[in-house]
């Protein structure tokens, strides 16, 4: 018994040993956020004239703690009553090389859905563009000066039936207008059906449009 | 077969019930009867063991039993074959009658009753102790630990759907109570609502939750209750036996099976015994009764060994344990922003897909939880007792949200936590009519994070001294006890500007006070009071939470200068019981200063994914009061009548609102029938319970993103039996919960904003025990 008592104490000094040593939390790892996705551009070609470009660009910068610390977007200027061919581009400027979601988003196209909702400048005037992929929820009025854009998504996805995607687009623009266009991307794991409600959102950003 | 298995006792008894070997001083008889609890025979042949010791004695033919035993704290089990056994500690100071009443295995009776002169002993004896034990713990196997408590008045979950559920005692969770496995405190990442513990209750043979402020014994936090999981003692008798639990449930197809062998050696090896257990769990998606939850489904594999070696005045335990889960998440609740929140509560029903199926995909949880105990003690010769414990805790958790675009593999959010404990226990032997005990307890740990950024990396030092003594006379029992805590805690992390990491550094320390009274009117008629004092030191996460919790898009904001809770708690106990009545009454009231919650401001705050509300740790003052009230009655020995009360009222004094997610009033009552024996089916009883939860009106203005659901009643049925076998017996027992399939949706659930609650489950439970 005199040897249990024995291994008694060894077993005591090993796991006392063993116990205070790490400091493993001493090293922070670095975060990587959920959504790291940094910017979001859209390219817009006059399909009249192959030659005339035309482009808006949405940032975020992130802290440390993977939180949007600020965001900044560029605004996009389309001629009176054109029609553009327009693509969707999302980058993830935090990795290296730049990683190309739009890329991703092809590849789980029938996952996701784009919406694009014209909004007037001021929240004053409720009016909305009347033929765009609308987002539910959105006021909308027929009367007042409102930003003369309708977006038609010209892509699709490969569910049977297939439904839209909205990563290419048409831009039809009306009058001199300007005005705000939120551009919402809905993530619809197993339920997408072609509507806005199904899935959560997985982004949500806005440009300011002018039309002239 | 109650007599091969008698002799095979015998035998073993006669093995055991050696002379013991004990000098005149300080010694004194214990004797008593054994008897069964429901036809008040004499139990020839019983065994009472005294544990630690290789003693013990068999009763004789009219069922007494007397034996020599030393003074001051003793473990006793008295066990017969089909008969739950009782396990009680005792101290000893003078010679002493105990009489047991053993019930048969699956009888619905209530509690094993202990009558005597000696006072059953308790950590804290002037504190509400409830145990969940024998038929009514078995009636909870194959559901999480936090369902199985809420048959006990004043206990109820904090959910996040059907797969995590979190105990609640007297409106308090999370931190605020604590949870010890097996003698080892729970260290994991406790302080979120989605995290639920780490714990398989196939390793227990009782749940003991004390409801009130518990910190003096068992160290801060403790401020609403501690649970206790509680396993068997190890055998002494030489041989090897086990049990094989299979449960089978029809709601998300539920299948679990744990099984156990356990035994001792005799000869050379006297004294060592051994342990090793294993539960396997699966389920899919759970149906409410109008559609499926998509990917609620879950797996759990948890594994433990026991091994003791236990001499004369010393002894040596080992305990190993794992706890490997992996959690789906319903997708129906996976929201992006603050917009999507709102979509989701307007819709009468989910959009997800309404399917069957066992696959877990995005987003889920994966925990895997390791415990290692060491336990040594030593009995001095005078009676006085010494115990050391050390324990290693590692918890891993890994939390998968939906792929995001970027297409990583990788969790969302991993921590790892590795806590050591070290708890040393002194209990000084009788001195006269006083007896009581002192200690140390040290804690280190070190947590780790990777990915998303929730909590930061940390260093956590706490240290804690106290004491307790017990004046026992007569009928009354008085008890006071002070404790101090000290706790430190680092944390580690970047700096956005300089990109240097930062080591915030906190320090608390805090006094806590118990005093009670117990009072036996007569042996019927029990009062008892006590006052407690404890504190809650803030959490990592209230500290230093930056970030949006995805669950429901909330921004949560810590603040590093947090003061300590301070808990204020008076309870107060009545038990009245004679053989037809059993009345439990508690009422109390827990004052907490400095409140430590989530508020939310009227600050949004951006995501790529759109808004999120955000809500800023704050403090407050805070009450909860209420009122605990348990009946048994019994108009014929084979019916029990049984009623719950729970009621509860929290109110927030600084702002002059309620608290929100309080629990609503709750009312459990039932009936139970036992037929006896029939067809060749033993000891067959059916009960039928009706639960009642009123709707919560006490909801602070404007917390809530959504009103709270009205009350329910849900009617649940159960059938129970046992079969003989050739050499042995298995108890089955058939159950039907929410009879009714009613469609209904719970206050304290995080998922009512999405969906129902599960229908209507058919459970199939068996138990079988065995002898090798």
């Amino acid at each position: 018994m005199l040897k249990l008592k024995n291994l008694t104490f060894v077993l005591w000094g090993t796991l006392l040993f063993l116990g205070g040593c790490t400091k493993e939390e001493q090293a922070v790892a670095p975060t990587i956020a959920n959504e790291s996705l940094t910017t979001v551009i859209l390219k817009a070609t006059n399909t009249a004239d192959a030659a005339d470009t035309t482009s808006c660009r949405y940032k975020f910068t992130f802290d440390s703690q993977g939180n949007v610390t600020s965001s900044d977007s560029t605004p996009l200027n389309l001629k009176a009553n054109a029609t553009y061919a327009v693509a969707v581009q999302l980058y993830d400027e935090l990795q290296s090389p730049v990683f190309d979601v739009s890329a991703e988003i092809k590849e789980r196209q029938n996952y996701h859905l784009f919406f694009f909702q014209p909004t007037p400048i001021s929240p004053a005037n409720l009016v909305t563009g009347l033929t765009s992929p609308y987002i539910p929820g959105t006021a909308t009025s027929a009367t007042g000066p409102y930003l003369n854009l309708s977006v038609a998504r010209t892509d699709h996805d490969t569910n049977n039936p297939a439904y839209e995607l909205g990563l290419a687009d048409k831009f039809t623009t009306g009058e001199a207008s300007s005005g705000n266009l939120e551009v919402v991307l809905r993530h619809q794991p197993n339920a997408k059906n072609g509507t806005y409600a199904p899935g959560s959102t997985d982004l949500d950003v806005s440009y300011k449009v002018i039309i002239k | 077969m109650r007599l091969t298995s008698l002799n095979l006792l015998l035998t073993f008894l006669s093995v055991l019930a050696w002379a013991p070997d004990l000098r005149a001083q300080g010694s004194f008889t214990l004797s008593g009867q054994i008897y069964d609890a429901n036809t008040h025979e004499a139990l020839p042949g019983a065994a009472l063991l005294i544990k630690g010791t290789s003693t013990g004695v068999n009763s004789d033919n009219r069922g007494s039993f007397s034996i020599e035993v030393k003074s001051g704290k003793i473990k006793i089990s008295c066990e017969f074959v089909g008969y739950d056994s009782v396990d009680t500690t005792l101290t000893i100071s003078a010679n002493t009658t105990l009489n047991f009443m053993l019930r048969q295995n699956s009888q619905q009776l209530q509690e094993v009753r202990i009558r005597g002169n000696a006072e059953i002993h308790k950590e804290i004896a002037t504190q509400n102790l409830t145990i969940l034990q024998g038929a009514d713990l078995d009636r909870t196997r194959g559901l999480s630990l936090g369902e199985s408590l809420k048959s006990i008045t004043g206990v109820t979950t904090f959910q996040t759907g059907p797969s995590i559920s979190k105990p609640i005692i007297h409106g308090m969770y999370s931190n605020r109570i604590l949870i010890l496995n097996n003698g080892v405190r729970l260290e994991a990442q406790q302080w979120g609502s989605e995290h639920a513990p780490e714990i398989d209750p196939f390793i227990a043979n009782k749940l003991e939750v004390i409801k009130g402020a518990a910190g003096i014994r068992y160290g801060s936090d403790a401020i609403g209750g501690v649970i206790l999981v509680e396993p068997k003692e190890l055998p002494n008798n030489p041989g090897m036996n086990g049990e094989v639990n299979i449960i089978g449930m029809t709601n998300s197809r539920l299948g679990a099976f744990s099984s156990m062998v356990q035994g001792a050696f005799d000869k050379k090896l006297k004294g060592l015994s051994y342990r090793l257990q294993g539960t396997y769990k699966v389920a899919g998606n759970t149906s409410t009764p109008n559609y499926l939850l998509e990917n609620t489904g879950l797996r759990e594999k948890d594994f433990s060994a026991a091994l003791n070696y236990h001499h004369k005045n010393y002894g040596l335990d080992l305990y190993y344990s794992i706890f490997d889960t992996k959690l789906g998440i319903f997708t129906g609740a996976e929201v992006g922003s603050g917009n999507d929140l709102q979509q989701r509560i307007q819709e009468p029903r989910p959009l997800t897909p309404s399917y069957f199926s066992y696959h877990i995909d995005r987003p889920y949880q994966t925990v895997s939880h390791n415990t290692l105990k060491l336990k040594s003690f030593y009995n001095f010769d005078n009676g006085s007792k010494i115990q050391l414990q050390y324990a290693d805790q590692t918890n891993t958790r890994s939390e998968y949200d939906f792929t995001p675009l970027n297409g990583r593999q990788t969790p969302e959010l991993y921590l790892q936590i590795k806590s050591q404990t070290l708890d040393i226990n002194y209990s000084h032997k009788q001195l006269g009519d006083f007896s009581g005990s002192f200690g140390l307890n040290g804690l280190t740990q070190g947590n780790v994070r990777k990915y998303e950024y929730l909590i930061p990396n940390f260093r956590n030092y706490g240290g804690g001294a106290y004491f307790i003594e017990k004046y026992s006379h007569k009928n009354l029992l008085l008890e006071a006890g002070l404790r101090y805590d000290y706790r430190w805690l680092r944390a580690y992390m970047l700096n956005d500007n300089t990109a240097l990491i930062e080591t915030p550094t906190t320090h608390y320390q805090a006094s806590s006070s118990t005093l009670g009274a117990l009072y036996n009117f007569t042996t019927q008629l029990k009062l008892g009071a006590n006052f407690s004092s404890a504190f809650r030191v803030p959490t990592v996460n209230e500290l230093y939470s930056n970030g949006v919790h995805q669950s429901l898009v909330s921004f949560e904001k810590g603040d590093p200068n947090l003061k300590t809770e301070r808990a204020n708690n008076v309870n107060v106990n009545l038990t009245y019981a004679t053989s037809r009545v059993l009345i439990d009454l508690q009422g109390y009231y827990n004052n907490i200063s400095n409140f430590i919650f989530s508020n939310p401001s009227n600050q949004i705050t951006r995501t790529p994914r759109g808004q999120a509300l955000v809500f800023n740790y704050t403090q407050a003052n805070v009450f909860f009061k209420g009122i605990d009230l348990g009946i048994t009655f019994k108009p014929a020995d084979s019916i029990d009548i049984n009623s719950k009360t729970s009621l509860i009222y929290a109110w927030n004094k600084t702002i002059h609102d309620y608290l929100i997610y309080t629990p609503a009033n709750r009312f459990q009552n039932s009936v139970s029938y036992h037929l006896g024996s029939f067809a060749g089916l033993k000891n067959i009883l059916i009960s039928a319970e009706d639960i009642f939860v009123g709707k919560q009106t006490h909801v602070p203005a404007g917390q809530d993103y959504a009103p709270a659901p009205g009350g329910y009643n849900l009617v649940n049925t159960h059938l129970g039996f046992r079969i003989s076998l050739r050499n042995n017996f298995a108890d089955i027992d058939l159950s039907v919960n929410n009879l009714t399939n009613k469609t209904y949706r719970d206050y304290l659930d995080r998922f009512r904003y999405f969906t129902d609650e599960p229908g209507r489950n058919f459970a199939l439970r068996l138990r079988l025990p065995f002898r090798i």
